[in-house]
């Protein structure tokens, strides 16, 4: 049998039904992972994607995660199939998470996968990837700031026949729970994804025998030529050309210097070239992008400019060459650090991506997201038990696009905001902190038709010393771009003020440990979208009502006048002056 | 139109839907009998009315004879729900703790599908200009740390008049914790703001979480005035009319509650009608038998399933009504975009689509030639057969075949190069693969096995799908109401009054606590206890229900198990780590366990509607009708029997295919499937099993 047949004169039907039923196992393998998993990072963050893949290692379905995790799955069933293509059995699993090695992304995300067999023949995988609690290396919780290297971020595993014939290699389990800090939460979530990925293979399986494996693996085919025609008729609505952009970081996680991701995109009919030749070479620090993981963030930068509901199968990817030289910060040599690299240099791939295709198509265009600048703050409570406490309301204003302003306060762009915050409440209950301020910041967001989100002014006292980690990327410099005509957000601030009350500027990275202290924050507010004077009158009028822009923001950048009362808008003299900020422009 | 009920008191329930307003009235033996007129949308209470003409028409009596004899009369109504989605609520001003104004529009960052990021938050409900702050500041514990400060009250309230703010919501800081602040703002409010609508915090949800606490009392806020002037001028129009008993409101919580107690909450509604669905399910668990079911209730536009298990359908906190979320006590109910009027096509790429987008009431499918031009469900089954052309649903429209074929060869088979028959099954196919996906996810997320439920199919176009979807979930028997077009407005006939009380602990368990539980209890007893009473029941016809919030230390969601109230810290131990395992397939032994809430439910029993049990006869039936419809399984149109329900009595049974219809619905059964009536007069339809 040729798996790799065209598709052809599939019922559409079928091919309907097929697809939906692949999508909804991929959605059960992540319930099954909710209910049973230890680590409460599942269930509350959803910090996990399953997926299905055909017997040659493209994912056919990934319905289930989060943006980051799309798109590069196929790297890591491709190593096992090359390291096990002749020997894969019904009943075996495996386990990998090296980026160089076994096609991952970055260490800590592990990756389940179990292949399906039907009627002797092997018919696809199911996996499910993963971020452990923790995997051994430098630093507890997997994330090591410290680190200049990949082994000590943790253990780095090559693919590995974790079950064989149904039963669990006892020796490999022993080595990976002696290899983390907390064996309690990663013994149980590995059990889960076996779980998980159990089944979805009994489902899969089911499926294949229901449609008999020829017709299966036509559909399955078919599933992703679909995909593949959905992505190329959006790509082929782009104008021809090629179009440069790149976003940079200020520091390499030691240093204050620029690290740019450099990107050259070229469109061509239904194809596209994503082209990163000259970009910087790898740092010292842990941000250094695996190339699964570049892969990842280009998808979740073309899928959410083109149309978020385009499958997430790997056939959507068929029409994308990538060029990632060696040894840069998009494709690391092996052993470089790259723990960060899902949140930070994904963030400047996804810029550097969406900038170029905003050149093609802009009305399309995407502002930027501001990087976020909070940090962890750790330590021990009164009663001596400790705490790790995210600063995670601290969040950022994403940037606008045409008919949606910014999002004022939201999560990293790796997740398209997907990672929600806790409620005050939640950190005072949870935390020896009390927070003094959660508001949104003034004249911070980028200017524009569609403003960017504001960000938000945040202080907390932190009540018992503590140990700060800094993550301050979003700190100092503008990082929410505005676009077509729209201004940058501001950048963000951050101060720690000591009970003597003396105030002092933050790090943007490092270790600082202080005495009972207060965290005052200005996170970045995000790049807005069009010109400010083509912006409704009536929402710039609501801005400077609700304290988002001040007097002289509405006037002299926006071109508007409020009427006497205060209430609305003075058209004449707004138009007026709108008039003349357009003259003294030109 | 025969009519089978007989003498009063009656008992009514008025169910406004989208498109029919059912109205079922009960007699003194438990009789049923179901109205439908359209429903109204400019005003639903005018279609109450209607409903209420046509019924004592058929009754040949007068309204107020009529009304004079009701015992009860319960109403689900989607006033709160529309006056949310249309935003035609109040404006609202919105008091919060200094440097905390902006958690109701920052919303945590809660986005429905974060991959869309193009589509905006829907419009905050209070603009920040209105969300005024209150100095003064209680702690994680509920002490005191900072004194209020009225005089911010004072200046809000000056906002407030010259802002034309007709509705104030009050959340501050671990109110739930400790209410002192917020009472004295309230009392303030009511001196002082001359405004006639407040709406507090701690007494609407006293919750822990500020964003969904503030969401919840704004929601509240914001449908107040609207909801209490339409549901008032109703009850007292009723009144003239002759009523003589208060209206019950059904509430999200699937209970009812006399309208009121529930004029200040009417957050409490925005489940009202379909929550209904809990009184019908608890009525046919107890006269089939059956404590383990799912119902699948499809109607024009969507599909509900919820499910019952042992005896309890769930309720759940959290609610999401146009991505406004609420934290209000409310039926576990699982809403996917599939019924009657749901739209099918191809997209870009050739692959067929069915859902979620529904053609509505209107133009509703191309069938109705109300100028609707893409196929829908209604269409395919018109296609197939399965419905005939002609007066449709009493007469209020008529299916046009040739506008059908129309639509379905245009949009799906044309372009596809497949038979209009093929589109028209692969439609189905596709939407039915939808509704086996929403029971399947009901069942699976909340760990239970779909397989042990019997499905319930109600709903107008439930019972064309039921069997279908039942036999492929490996359901062990499909169960069909008589009235199942009608079953929400019956489940109103077995709801009884229901009120939740909750209050907030975190606290670890240990003996220590138990102390801190029996107080908690008690004060939330003494709350339920006073509304029922004033719902007029005396202690011997109440009942309480005690459950607890639980979870290991340091997660932020919580386990509810249901316990004695006396239950010692083992006893919650156990109770919580069988219900954890049960759900999540593992314990944590070493873990200590915090108390996050105690519930009380205060249960008013109104008076059981009896069950009648109807004799099985011994009487060969004949279909009307044998006519071609399409069976899925046979791949082609088969030679079908249709039977009027009004010759399908107790005892009666026959093998599919087949097609009965009903007055509210029309049921199909593929070949082999087994059909009987019970002796409730309801349908079963159960499979042959391969062994």
């Amino acid at each position: 049998m040729d798996v790799k047949s065209p598709s052809k004169n599939l019922d559409p039907v079928l091919l309907a039904l097929t697809q939906n039923r692949l999508d909804h196992i991929s959605h059960q393998m992540g319930w099954v992972m909710v209910r049973t998993a230890r680590s409460p990072i599942f269930s509350q963050a959803h910090d996990f994607s399953c997926f299905i893949a055909g017997p040659t290692g493209e994912v056919v379905s990934q319905a289930d995660g989060i943006p980051i995790h799309t798109g590069s799955g196929g790297f890591g069933v491709r190593a096992i199939l090359r390291d096990f293509g002749d020997e894969l059995a019904d009943g075996d699993v495996y386990l990998l998470n090296d980026p160089w090695e076994a096609g991952g992304n970055h260490l800590p995300d592990w990756v389940i996968a179990r292949p399906i067999f039907v009627g002797g023949e092997m018919v696809g995988l199911t996996c499910n990837r993963a971020h452990q609690s923790d995997i051994g290396g430098g630093a507890a919780g997997a994330y090591n700031p410290a680190a200049t290297d990949a082994w000590s971020e943790g253990v780095r595993l090559p693919v590995l026949k974790l079950v064989e014939a149904g039963t669990i290699r006892k020796d490999l389990w022993k080595l990976l729970m002696l290899n983390t800090r907390t064996p309690h939460l990663q013994d149980g979530d590995l059990r889960a994804m076996l779980g998980s990925t159990r089944i979805g293979m009994e489902r899969v399986a089911a499926l294949v025998e229901e449609l008999g494996v020829k017709t299966a693996m036509d559909y399955f085919a078919g599933v992703l030529d679909h995909a593949d025609r959905s992505v190329r008729a959006e790509i082929a609505k782009l104008p021809d050309g090629i179009y440069e952009a790149e976003d940079r970081s200020d520091n390499d996680c030691f240093e204050i210097r620029d690290v740019t991701v450099r990107v050259k995109l070229t469109i061509k009919g239904d194809n596209i070239t994503v082209d990163f030749t000259g970009t910087d070479d790898q740092i010292l620090g842990f941000k250094n992008s695996s190339l699964g993981n570049t892969y990842s963030a280009i998808f979740t930068a073309l899928a959410s400019f083109l149309d978020p509901h385009l499958p997430h199968n790997e056939g959507a990817f068929r029409c994308v060459d990538v060029i990632a030289p060696e040894g840069t910060i998009v494709n690391a040599n092996e052993g470089a650090p790259t723990t960060m690299c899902t949140v930070f240099f994904a963030h400047e791939i996804i810029h550097a991506v969406w900038k170029s295709l905003a050149q093609a198509d802009p009305e399309r265009g995407c502002a930027g997201w501001a990087k976020n600048v909070f940090g962890i703050s750790v330590g021990k409570e009164k009663s001596g038990h400790p705490f790790v406490f995210y600063h995670g309301a601290a969040a950022a204003g994403s940037g606008a696009v045409e008919g949606r302003d910014g999002f004022n306060q939201i999560g990293h762009v790796c997740t398209l905001g997907g990672l929600t915050m806790p409620n005050v409440e939640v950190y005072e209950q949870l935390y020896p902190v009390i927070f003094r301020r959660q508001e949104f910041r003034i004249d911070a967001a980028g200017y524009g038709k569609y403003r960017g989100g504001s960000g938000c002014d945040y202080e907390v006292d932190i009540l018992t010393p503590a140990t700060h980690s800094f993550r301050g990327e979003g700190l100092d410099y503008e990082t929410g771009y505005g676009i077509n005509g729209g201004g940058n957000g501001a950048p963000g601030r951050m101060h720690l003020q000591h009970s003597n009350g003396q105030t002092e500027g933050a790090p943007k990275f490092g270790l600082r440990r202080t005495d009972a202290v207060r965290f005052i924050t200005q996170s970045p507010g995000g790049g807005g979208y069009g010109l400010p004077l083509e912006r409704d009158p009536g929402s710039v009028l609501r801005d400077w009502r609700d304290g988002i822009i001040s007097e002289s923001v509405m006037k002299n950048i926006y071109g508007v006048v409020a009427a006497s009362d205060g209430k609305s808008v003075n058209i004449a003299e707004t138009e007026d002056l709108r008039a003349k900020l357009r003259e003294s422009k030109a | 139109m025969s009519i089978t009920i007989q003498s009063p008191p009656w008992r009514v329930g008025v169910d406004v839907g989208g498109t029919f307003t059912d109205l079922v009235i009960a007699d003194s033996e438990g009789r049923t009998e179901v109205f439908k007129v359209p429903s109204v949308p400019a005003d639903p209470g005018e279609g109450v009315i209607n409903a209420l003409a046509t019924a004592c028409a058929a009754l040949d009596q007068s309204t107020k004879k009529f009304l004079g004899d009701c015992q009860f009369f319960l109403h689900g109504s989607t006033v709160a729900t529309n006056t949310l989605l249309e935003g035609k609520g109040a404006t609202v001003g919105l008091l919060t703790t200094t440097g905390f104004r902006d958690s109701l529009e920052a919303r945590r960052g809660l986005r429905k599908d974060p991959w869309d990021h193009r589509t905006p938050y829907p419009p905050v409900l209070v603009p920040r200009y209105l969300r005024q702050p209150v100095g003064g500041r209680i702690d994680a514990k509920g002490s005191e740390i900072e004194p209020l400060e009225l005089d911010d009250v004072r200046s809000a309230c000056r906002v407030f008049r010259a802002e034309g703010v007709e509705s104030i919501a009050v959340c501050l800081l671990n109110s739930f914790a400790n209410n002192s602040h917020e009472k004295a703002v309230a009392a303030l409010l009511h001196e002082e703001s001359g405004c006639e609508w407040v709406s507090v915090s701690s007494d609407i949800v006293p919750i822990m979480g500020e964003y969904e606490r503030t969401s919840t009392t704004a929601v509240n806020a914001y449908v107040m005035p609207r909801v209490a002037s339409y549901l008032t001028a109703l009850q007292e129009r009723l009144i003239r009319m002759g009523l003589k008993t208060k209206l019950l409101m059904l509430q999200s919580n699937g209970g009812a509650a006399s309208l009121d107690q529930l004029i200040r909450q009417p957050v409490n509604l925005l489940l009202s009608g379909p929550s209904a669905g809990v009184g019908a399910m608890n009525h046919l668990a107890a006269g089939i038998g059956e404590n383990n079911l799912v119902s699948m209730e499809i109607g024009g536009t969507s599909c509900d399933v919820m499910l019952m298990h042992e005896g309890r359908v769930a309720i759940t906190d959290s609610l999401s009504v146009n991505e406004y979320d609420l934290v209000t006590p409310s039926v576990d109910i699982h809403t996917v975009g599939a019924g009657g009027g749901t739209i099918s096509g191809l997209d870009g790429a050739g692959l067929m689509y069915a859902g979620p987008e529904g053609a509505g009431a209107r133009p509703g499918p191309a069938a109705y030639g109300q100028g609707g031009t893409r196929p829908t469900v209604t269409d395919a089954h018109l296609v197939l057969g399965r419905m005939r052309p002609g007066p449709y649903a009493g007469g209020s429209v008529s299916l046009d075949m040739s506008l059908a074929e129309k639509a379905i060869d245009k949009e799906i088979a044309d372009p596809a190069g497949i038979s209009r028959v093929d589109a028209a099954a692969g439609l189905i196919r596709i939407v039915e693969q939808n509704l086996l996906h929403a029971v399947e996810r009901i069942s699976i997320q909340r760990g239970y096995n779909p397989g042990r439920f019997m499905l319930i199919a109600c709903g107008g176009a439930g019972p064309m799908h039921g069997a279908s979807v039942g036999r492929k979930l490996g359901a062990r028997a499909v169960y069909v109401p008589r009235q199942a077009g009608a079953f929400c407005a019956i489940g109103m006939q077995h709801a009884n009054v229901r009120r939740d009380f909750v209050h907030v602990v975190m606290r670890e368990l240990n003996e220590e606590v138990i102390d801190v539980i029996s107080e908690g209890y008690k004060k939330l007893e003494g709350q339920a206890l006073d509304a029922l009473k004033n719902e007029g029941f005396e202690k011997q016809d109440t009942e309480f229900g005690y459950e607890l919030d639980l979870h290991y230390e340091g997660q932020q969601w919580d386990v509810r198990v249901v316990l004695d109230p006396d239950a010692n810290p083992d006893d919650i131990r156990d109770a919580f780590e069988g219900e954890y395992d049960r759900q999540f397939g593992h314990t944590n032994p070493d873990s200590r366990i915090n108390i996050a809430k105690l519930r009380v439910v205060g249960i008013g029993k109104l008076p059981a509607l009896e069950d009648l049990k109807f004799d099985a006869i011994d009487e060969a039936v004949t279909p009307i009708e044998t006519r071609p419809v399409y069976s899925e399984s046979a791949g082609e149109f088969l030679d079908t029997p249709v039977y009027r329900g009004a010759d399908l009595y107790s005892g009666h049974s026959f093998l599919g295919p087949a097609i009965v219809e009903e007055v509210t619905t029309t049921i199909l059964v593929g070949p082999g499937d087994h059909v009987s009536v019970d002796e409730l007069n309801n349908y079963i339809v159960t499979f042959e099993t391969e062994d």
